[in-house]
């Protein structure tokens, strides 16, 4: 299967060498590269796949902090509001 | 859909809308130790809220899976089901389509004219339209083996006159609004020689595009009802997967890839969406006085329903195509457009399929007694038929479908986010512009299924 892309002309993109998937950071290239073409990278390519995952893993930590912030607020103004209405 | 027909479908939110007719809903919360009970109301407000908090409460957690290894194996989780080489099953199903289908022209021409007692109505309607399409999306697609259409077309010869790929799915779209438009406003659930005549018509149609076309490409691109049966199986638990059947999760083929494919198929799901919301909301007290200003200002009341279908329609797919934009620029990606809305479009189906079995589940429970006599006794007219009368606390189950209808959308969603996405954090980005659509449309259709029932205005 072929997806269509649509790079803006004017636009840094960094294309995969090995299926030519365009995308807007280097670091989801590299994560692009190791989860779909795991088998054909060299060393520099699996290195780069690693130090984007660690990155990527604790930012996922900062998001999961975030997104129970808002489950938790979500949860006590229901809370709230049926106790009062 | 007619006045008496509504009133039975309308038991289900009859149940809902006794309580919210005046703002507000009140539940029963028993206390075991006073052993009394005390009634607590909820505003319909706080209702839709809470509704749409579920949702949107719901893809927080989904969000925080994010082991692509746990959700493929979600998603690749089946059996392969052993199916015999006999062709008698098969044959079987053919032959049980076209008995139905002469059944119904039969009976619809020659039975008797009460609608609650003709068999034609009943089955059309009640078995088919109902029963069928809810066995679709809770089991398994059945119509591809059923369909009557199909085996007459087997017979007929075929021109084999090349599909033209520019039309895809588009006619399949203008033919499930037609159908959607004609359901609405037409007396065809009250007159069986109507319904056997509009039958007629469409199989003319039908077996002419058939002839014209090939049989297998009219039924795979241009049939309607063979589309609406296909993508409603997507959702089932049972499909096809190369040439064998195959028991999955419900829902979890939503993520074959190119399960939708082209624009004209993304219309497609989003008109199967329109629909059966186009279904409830006509009835709501809300669209009487919504488009009484623009009757009393001369617009011919037979224009008004295909208008406010078309427009309804043209704002669903604006709103997708909107939200495909954003997610678009939220997820800051090189995908285009047309494969982000493919992409993200098979999860409506689930959502189409919650918002039909809370409309029409209390529809079938209450009526399939009167089929099963009609049945019987095709011919005589009973002169009264049973009603089922469910509990009082079946209401919920609507209330239920549809936000179950979201729960595996959001998952699906999210898995064809993963998917899509290198980046977990831009695949969860990617969803915020469809889960704000998604809480919205939850807090819509709670609403038009909580609403009283009025007549059809202006017919």
């Amino acid at each position: 299967m072929t997806d269509d892309y649509d790079v803006p002309e004017d636009a840094e993109g960094y294309e995969c060498r090995y299926c030519g998937r365009p995308f807007a950071r280097e670091e989801w290239l590299a994560l692009h590269r190791g989860l779909d073409h795991p088998a054909q990278l060299d060393d520099g390519e699996v290195a780069a796949f690693r130090a984007a995952h660690d990155d990527e893993e604790s930012a996922l930590g900062n998001f999961r902090l975030r997104a129970l912030g808002a489950l938790v607020l979500v949860y006590f103004c229901l809370l709230m509001i049926y106790a009062l209405v | 859909m007619t006045t008496r027909r509504r009133r039975v479908v309308g038991w289900l939110a009859g149940a809902l809308s006794l309580a919210l007719a005046v703002g507000t809903a009140s539940a029963h919360g028993g206390s075991l130790a006073g052993g009394g009970r005390e009634s607590i109301t909820v505003p319909t407000w706080l209702f839709l809220s809470t509704g749409g908090a579920a949702v949107g409460a719901s893809f927080l957690l989904a969000s925080f899976v994010t082991d692509r290894a746990f959700i493929d194996r979600i998603h690749d989780w089946g059996t392969p089901l052993t199916v015999g080489d006999s062709r008698l099953p098969a044959l079987l199903a053919r032959a049980v389509g076209l008995a139905g289908y002469v059944t119904v022209l039969v009976i619809g021409f020659l039975g008797p004219t009460t609608p609650q007692t003709n068999l034609a109505i009943l089955l059309v309607w009640v078995g088919w339209w109902a029963g069928l399409a809810m066995t679709a999306y809770l089991i398994g697609n059945t119509w591809r083996a059923l369909n009557p259409l199909d085996t007459i077309a087997l017979v007929l010869p075929s021109l084999d006159r090349p599909y033209p790929d520019r039309v895809g799915a588009w006619p399949s779209v203008v033919g499930l609004l037609a159908l959607i438009w004609l359901e609405v406003v037409s007396p065809l659930a009250d007159d069986p020689r109507l319904l056997a005549t509009a039958i007629v018509g469409y199989s003319g149609l039908t077996l002419a595009g058939a002839v014209v076309f090939g049989r297998e490409t009219w039924f795979a691109e241009a049939d309607p009802v063979e589309r609406v049966f296909r993508y409603y199986g997507r959702v089932a638990p049972i499909g096809w997967a190369d040439g064998s059947l195959r028991l999955r999760l419900p829902g979890m083929d939503l993520s074959t890839p190119r399960l939708v494919d082209g624009r004209d198929e993304v219309a497609f799901v989003v008109a199967l969406l329109w629909g059966t919301t186009f279904d409830g909301l006509v009835v709501t007290p809300a669209f009487t006085d919504l488009t009484m200003p623009l009757v009393d200002a001369g617009l011919p009341p037979e224009l008004l329903y295909p208008l406010a279908l078309a427009a309804g329609f043209g704002l669903f797919l604006g709103a997708y195509w909107f939200a495909v934009g954003l997610s678009r620029r939220a997820a800051d990606t090189y995908l285009d457009e047309a494969t982000l809305a493919e992409r993200f479009a098979p999860p409506l189906l689930a959502i189409a399929a919650g918002y039909h079995l809370a409309h029409y589940l209390g529809y079938f429970l209450v009526l399939a007694p009167a089929l099963w006599v009609a049945l019987l006794s095709p011919l005589s007219d009973p002169g009264a038929v049973p009603i089922y009368e469910p509990p009082g606390w079946f209401g919920g189950v609507g209330i239920a479908a549809v936000v179950v209808g979201h729960l595996v959308a959001i998952w699906v969603a999210h898995a064809a986010a993963y998917d899509a996405f290198p980046s977990r954090l831009q695949a969860v980005r990617s969803q915020y512009p469809f889960i704000a659509v998604m809480v919205f449309y939850t807090m819509t259709s709670l609403w038009v299924i909580s609403r009283p029932e009025v007549p059809l205005p202006y017919l």
